[in-house]
């Protein structure tokens, strides 16, 4: 066991490495670089090639590629290197390290991410419990559909008419955009009667999250359905039944903990689906996150924004996925590490 | 039960682990490479916002309040609040910006020794008077005696050259230097590495500055209204090299209060400035958010600019931003350029045939609902040299087919394969070239494929002439002609991206260079524009218009031709 | 010695009789309603698609300017987009894109690399199996759409050139012309990332069947490990693939829209869901012209959700087997 979780941390900084280098590959391999994107209007070759040299552009591909990872990206640098953790500076927005650029979206897209993951998972496993308790009923294939039809609303087609209809008809969301200074957006204060103070979301949260969140909830409602359907079969239930314990404590001591464990095994799938709306989300909404940030990074081929993003998203898949496949061990010892399905 | 219980505490541990990991994770990386930074900003998160300079108590009394919350903060200053929707600038540094979106933040900030006034007409800032030798080589300036940075150091003669000099370094590397700053003598050899200082420049005394240029160009006054030649705060950027651009020391009408990447900017007056301190005590930039235009009906913004879908409604003097709408033109051309050295674009009676079957004013009118004026010629309404009369191709398919029939190829089965090239942010060709490719389909049946290409590969393929055809733009970086035909036309021009060569043209560029008279220059270049338009090596498609709804309570609102310090000269009544 | 296999375990191999255990699962199927309302709409939008070239009212390009954004009239049923262009036949071409991408990637990604990779892996195990998993990890832990738009853009012009060079030097002409490049890049960097979901599906099955009775004694009489892999493995997960193929249609399907958002996908003119939606992407093109944004968006919507509801159907069916 031990020797398993040893082994697949030891592997970790080698599959790290392999994506950074070929993130790095790929980005320098194309067309077009950050020098001429920064340079605006007057592009002369001669001027172009003296700010390579300048910015750490030149040389081989290997050469630049052990500048990044051990540090003098540039002349002046810091020399920290991406593998003290200093990702360098932002070639587009001179004077910014790539880290405090960074930093703050990361918090941004962390907090939608993870209300997301609790909107889906707060609302996916009722709604999956609610469909298997009233299994054969109309009730259960209603759920589930109008889940599945959630699921088949792309965002890039949900979005407008959200926008159209809270913001611009009903007038009662913003259009989009940011409330507060990174974590101060969270929370509102409502006031009943000038009395009590309901602390509410910041209504720029509303949109993104619902719309991160729609995805999920089907999977994870369905999920739980045909595990809970599953349990309800299983013996020790129907002992339980047959014992008169009350059909709530039935459901509440059997039915839950059962089917809530393959639950467990989805979190990461969840995290990858919110992580890629929150691409569309962000950009669509104006949200000053990573997934927007990434994609403008892309564009403007700011290859030191585009690696450190993919190595820090790539390092927190990987633990996630560790985490779940040993604590997948500990729930079910019938898997064998390594030939757990990974989630 | 107890193995459920486990089941549970487990559960919520992953999920815990989960938030650590995300949230911990970017935090560990992150801080932990900030150390070079940090030590110099106590205050890693809030590092843009923290004042930065020694700019005196006041200066960190303001910061501090407007920490606590902009509501509150704005609240005392409401009646000389004025709120913008705008962009991240890619930098703040005046001598490596060299895009629109940065100019105009970092034009209310620095200044240089000249400046453009609102109707575009060259006018002294820093400097109270310049000198101009009669061989057109020597610029003499002299400075007001009453310019202050924004921490209250005074600026003198060796600031001036201290700036050029560092704006031309080697190890700025800045791509606009040459372009703005190469005619000074000596400015060349010293971005190479050549030379240590720059020999065209010399500080007389304290108050005076010499630049020598190479050859007697009417148009270097221009080019020093661009941000490469502004002055900046040695003393500052010696001492913070790398971060000094988030609080930048300049001498401008504002200076830059607060800066929160992707959610605002906050300038705040300057009340020491030269002109006299602005009206407009505090300007808020709100960088995040969708529509402006849902905002500005929100009542969270002053400005917002009218897109295709509200234009209608904008018109309509009964609307309800109907009142509040205006117009403005700008230094913007579309064009669409021809790689005249490549085949079928090498025999002129192509292009012109292109140019004759499509009909930009139709496509201006109805696809575009007139929010864009089909072009005249080379040169915009408003700039030096503008003449009113069109000189382009009218919509003429007749002739179109005439031309292509004349032409070494005969017909449009014997041309080899066209590809149109654009830049492409998203899925859709842009809709006038969409619109240009199925009417050269239908009147000179000829097949154009559209080529979308990011930003960075387009403009790899533009600057290594691999471009057969391509869809693009131009802004003038300083109204002057020479900003436009001589770059992009000339055939020595590093510029000229489309391999355009006509001795005619170059002679009467090279001429107008250093004519001194201004009526003969611009008719020279008038001269020149026609050459081209009628050579076809762009067919000039649009001049750009912008279009904006105004709060009734803003006054004096304008959006100028292109970026030039504004916000002074505005009002606020609130 | 096949066949005493299949006498040994008649249910594992459908071979014996063929269409046994698959007309079960159509039987199964075809009792849900749901299930086939869902493969109606999926096989009504793709006959349209594919017959698009013939049945459409217009060509896709063909414009009346002074006719644009027209809402539903007599002659254009479903109104014009901003160039005057019949909105019904842009709808109709688009499925045809939609068509040619998710079969192609299915049969490129989908149903050759991952299941293949799976196999492979979870029968002979060891360092293959280790091989193949890590290079799975490495793909699953990339950013994905990130790394497609880099890709494309990275390579798309390095296709184009490619298949440039192959028009001149073959008999095949109008490939660049017809964007077969762009197809070429959008589903190979497609495939580069939805093979890991079918390979670990395929491996976590494979692991239980190579422990069944009549593989071991396949494997005890000597088979070979192909021979294995195609006369016994296979048959046995093809349940899985079909089901995997099915779930994956409607992903790709919806991938497209993305990823012809961010200019990765099909280029322009070829219509596709993804480019008009993109053209009525914003509030105030949907506040002042709905029907832009609706009428891809009521095909797209009614192609994932046919998807979703025949995968869901196919799922309960092969798993009540």
């Amino acid at each position: 066991m031990a020797a398993y979780i040893i082994r697949r941390l030891l592997w970790l900084p080698v599959v790290l490495f392999v994506v950074s280098f070929a993130t790095f590959s790929i980005a320098r391999f194309g067309p077009g670089d950050p020098v001429s994107v920064a340079a605006g209007q007057y592009r002369d070759p001669e001027v172009l090639e003296r700010i390579r040299a300048e910015r750490g552009l030149d040389g081989s591909i290997f050469e630049q590629y052990g500048r990044w990872l051990f540090g003098d990206l540039y002349p002046g640098g810091s020399g920290g290197g991406s593998i003290r953790g200093d990702f360098g500076e932002s070639f587009i927005q001179r004077g910014f390290t790539v880290n405090e650029l960074i930093r703050k979206r990361m918090l941004i897209s962390a907090q939608l991410g993870l209300l997301a993951l609790v909107v889906v998972f707060g609302t996916g496993i009722p709604l999956g419990l609610l469909a298997a308790r009233f299994s054969g009923t109309w009730i259960d294939p209603f759920v589930i559909t109008s889940l599945l039809f959630l699921t088949a609303l792309p965002v890039l087609v949900i979005i407008p008419p959200l926008l159209w209809l809270f913001a611009l008809q009903l007038d009662i969301l913003p259009a989009g955009g940011w409330g507060g200074d990174g974590f101060a957006g969270i929370f509102d204060v409502w006031w009943i009667g000038g009395v009590i103070a309901v602390p509410i979301p910041d209504p720029h949260l509303y949109m993104p999250v619902f719309v991160l969140s729609i995805g999920g909830i089907a999977g994870v409602a369905r999920l739980v359905r045909i595990t809970a359907l599953e349990v309800l079969t299983e013996d020790y239930v129907r002992t339980a039944r047959a014992k008169g314990i009350t059909e709530a404590a039935v459901a509440l001591r059997h039915v839950l903990p059962n089917s809530l464990l393959p639950v467990v095994t989805v979190i990461g799938f969840a995290l990858v689906g919110i992580l890629e709306g929150a691409f569309f989300t962000e950009t669509l909404l104006g949200i000053p996150g990573i997934g927007r940030f990434s994609i403008e990074a892309v564009q403007s081929r700011d290859y030191d924004v585009i690696l450190a993003i993919t190595v820090i998203i790539a390092t927190a898949f990987l633990i996630a996925n560790l985490i779940i496949e040993i604590s997948y061990t500990f729930i079910d010892p019938r898997v064998r590490l390594g030939e757990a399905v990974n989630a | 039960m107890g193995g459920q219980n486990r089941i549970i505490v487990i559960m919520l541990g992953v999920l815990a682990a989960l938030v650590l990991i995300i949230g911990g994770l970017s935090a560990a990386l992150l801080l932990g490479g900030g150390d070079d930074d940090g030590a110099a900003e106590p205050t890693a998160a809030a590092g843009i916002t923290t004042d930065t300079g020694g700019a005196g108590s006041d200066d960190g009394a303001a910061g501090d309040s407007g920490d606590g919350g902009d509501s509150g903060g704005g609240a005392a200053s409401a009646a000389g609040r004025l709120r913008l929707p705008g962009s991240d600038p890619v930098t703040l540094d005046p001598h490596i910006a060299g895009d629109s979106g940065s100019a105009e933040y970092i034009v209310e900030v620095f200044n240089g020794l000249v400046t453009l006034s609102p109707d575009l007409s060259i006018e002294l800032d820093l400097a109270e008077s310049v000198e101009i030798s009669p061989d057109g080589l020597q610029y003499t300036f002299t400075l007001r005696d009453d310019i202050l940075f924004h921490n209250g150091r005074r600026v003198n003669a060796e600031d001036v050259r201290w700036s050029i000099q560092r704006a031309a370094s080697p190890e700025l590397a800045s791509p606009t230097a040459l372009a703005y700053l190469g005619d000074i003598i000596g400015v060349r050899e010293h971005f190479y590495g050549l030379a240590e200082t720059i020999e065209g420049i010399e500080v007389i005394d304290d108050r005076t500055v010499r630049f020598t240029i190479d050859e007697p160009k009417p148009y270097f006054l221009a080019k020093l209204t661009y941000p490469t030649a502004f002055v900046v705060d040695q003393q500052q950027i010696e001492s913070n090299p790398r971060g000094w651009t988030r609080r930048p020391i300049g001498t401008g009408p504002y200076r830059l209060q607060e800066w929160r990447i992707g959610e605002r900017i906050v300038l705040r007056a300057n009340p020491r400035f030269h002109f006299g301190e602005p009206s407009v005590r505090e300007v808020l930039y709100e960088l995040a958010g969708g529509s402006t235009l849902t905002r500005f009906e929100n009542g969270e913004l002053d400005i917002a600019f009218i897109s295709v879908n509200d234009i209608d409604r904008a018109r309509d003097p009964d609307s309800d931003i109907g009142p509040l709408y205006q117009e403005f033109s700008q230094f913007t051309i579309s064009y669409l350029a021809f790689n005249t050295q490549v085949p079928p674009f090498d025999d002129v009676n192509v292009r012109r045939a292109l140019g004759l079957s499509i009909d930009r004013k139709l496509i201006a009118e109805v696809t575009f609902k007139n929010m864009i004026a089909p072009a005249t010629g080379i040169l915009m309404p408003q700039l030096p040299g503008y003449t009113p009369q069109d000189k382009t191709f009218q919509f003429d398919p007749d002739e179109a087919r005439r031309l292509l029939a004349e032409s070494k190829y005969g017909s449009a089965e014997e041309l080899p394969p066209i590809v149109i090239t654009e830049v492409g942010g998203g899925a859709e060709a842009r809709i006038d070239t969409q619109a240009f490719i199925e009417q050269w389909r239908e009147e000179l049946g000829i097949e154009v494929r559209i080529q979308q290409t990011d930003f960075a590969t387009f403009l790899e393929d533009q600057d290594s002439g691999r471009l057969q055809m391509f869809n693009a733009g131009w802004i003038m970086d300083y109204p002057d002609p020479e900003d436009i035909l001589d770059l992009k036309f000339h055939s020595e021009s590093e510029l000229n991206d489309v391999g355009y060569s006509n001795a005619e043209v170059d002679a009467i560029l090279d001429r107008a260079r250093t004519e001194q008279d201004t009526a003969a220059r611009l008719a020279l270049y008038q001269e020149a524009e026609r050459v081209i338009v009628e050579d076809a090596a762009w067919l000039p498609l649009y001049f750009s218009r912008v279009h904006v709804v105004v709060n009734a309570a803003v006054e004096g609102w304008f959006e100028p031709p292109m970026v030039i310090p504004r916000l002074r000269h505005i009002i606020v009544n609130r | 010695m096949s066949s005493a296999v299949i006498e040994l375990e008649p249910e594992e191999a459908p071979r014996a009789r063929p269409a046994g255990p698959w007309r079960q699962l159509w039987r199964r199927l075809s009792r849900k309603r749901i299930a086939m309302f869902g493969l109606t709409v999926v096989l009504v939008i793709y006959l349209m698609g594919i017959t698009a070239q013939w049945t459409a009212p217009y060509s896709y390009r063909e414009q009346d300017l002074t006719r644009g954004l027209e809402g539903p009239s007599a002659d254009h049923f479903l109104g014009t987009d901003r160039l005057g262009r019949d909105m019904l036949s842009r709808v109709m071409y688009s499925a045809r894109t939609t068509v040619i991408i998710t079969v192609t990637v299915i049969v490129t990604g989908g149903l050759v690399i991952g299941p293949t990779l799976g196999l492979l892996s979870g029968y002979r195990g060891g360092w293959i199996d280790g091989v193949i998993g890590r290079v799975g990890d490495i793909f699953i832990a990339l950013p994905g759409l990130p790394m497609l738009i880099l890709i494309n853009a990275s390579l798309a012009p390095r296709v184009i050139e490619w298949t440039g060079w192959v028009e001149e030097h073959s008999p095949l002409a109008g490939l660049v012309a017809n964007g077969v490049p762009s197809y070429l890049t959008v589903f190979g960097a497609l495939s580069l990332f939805f093979w890991v979901g079918s390979m670990r599906i395929i491996r976590a099955q494979t692991l239980q069947i190579r422990e069944r009775d009549f593989v071991i004694a396949a494997q005890a009489m000597g088979a070979t490990t192909s021979h294995v892999i195609w006369r016994h493995l296979l048959p046995n997960v093809s349940f899985l693939l079909i089901l995997g193929a099915s779930t994956a249609l409607g992903a790709v399907a919806g991938s497209e829209l993305f990823l012809t958002w961010f200019g990765v996908g099909i280029q322009p003119p070829a219509p596709s869901f993804g480019a008009m939606i993109f053209e009525a992407g914003s509030v105030r093109t949907f506040q002042a012209s709905p029907h832009l944004l609706l009428v891809p968006s009521f095909f797209v919507v009614s192609l994932l959700f046919a998807f979703a509801l025949f995968g869901d159907a196919l799922n309960d069916a092969v798993r009540a087997r």
